[in-house]
């Protein structure tokens, strides 16, 4: 995973899913044990569906706000 | 994946020759701006086969995290970062953890390491059967600019103790 899409660009991750969240928290808010499972659910879904090499795909959940349905 | 590693060394040395003032500073955007990324001429690959289920995983953070009892922290003092990395016990808990990396906010991470290390969570994700096993042994770097040791000497021994692990699938989270 990765936050910064200048950078991923640069180093060429095989795939990678990008948060908008700062660093020191990646996974957003601590405490939010939905987001943070979901987020890994999300990176094993993406095993399977990433097929392209370089792959990055935005996942949607933003700081202190709900996550989508 | 090709890099060229003589390249970047030349770069990498001018850098740390102009930037260490400005470092010594802490003034860490002007000198990250200008920092000679290595860039692979091709994007390493190797295609998902099997499932989560049957598959033993791996965790990766470049927090700087180290046992507080038991390991040394990483050197947060020089230019080159420190290229070491320190292993992690799966049942380890966010008070045996402490964080040696000076260029980012801990205090977020203080409250639920999680964030930054979800091992709570893979451990979880372990028991309801979603993935086959969690590695007994997870990894930590830490602050890195030397990215030619890293390649050189950390990587090799990182990859070692993957395999060693028969690991199928390792999980970055950058910090």
């Amino acid at each position: 995973m990765g936050n910064a899409m200048d950078r991923m660009s640069l180093i060429k991750p095989p795939r990678a899913l990008l948060v908008k969240f700062a660093r020191g928290s990646m996974f957003g808010e601590p405490g939010n044990v939905s987001r943070q499972r979901r987020i890994i659910l999300d990176a094993l879904t993406a095993l399977k569906t990433m097929t392209v090499p370089g792959t990055i795909t935005e996942l949607p959940y933003r700081w202190k706000r709900s996550d989508p349905e | 994946m090709s890099l060229n590693l003589e390249k970047f060394r030349a770069e990498y040395d001018r850098w740390v020759g102009e930037s260490l003032p400005d470092y010594l500073a802490g003034k860490m955007e002007h000198i990250v701006k200008k920092y000679p990324f290595i860039t692979p001429d091709d994007i390493p690959w190797t295609p998902y086969i099997g499932k989560p289920a049957a598959q033993k995983f791996g965790l990766i953070t470049s927090g700087g995290l180290y046992l507080k009892d038991s390991q040394v922290p990483f050197d947060t003092s020089s230019i080159h970062g420190d290229t070491s990395y320190r292993e992690l016990p799966k049942k380890v808990r966010q008070e045996d953890v402490g964080i040696a990396h000076k260029h980012y906010d801990h205090s977020l991470a203080k409250q639920d390491l999680n964030i930054i290390y979800p091992i709570q969570r893979f451990v979880e994700l372990e028991e309801e059967g979603i993935i086959g096993r969690l590695a007994d042994v997870n990894y930590s770097l830490s602050y890195v600019n030397d990215a030619v040791t890293l390649v050189e000497k950390t990587v090799p021994q990182l990859i070692k103790g993957i395999r060693e692990q028969s690991i199928d699938v390792m999980f970055l989270v950058p910090v």
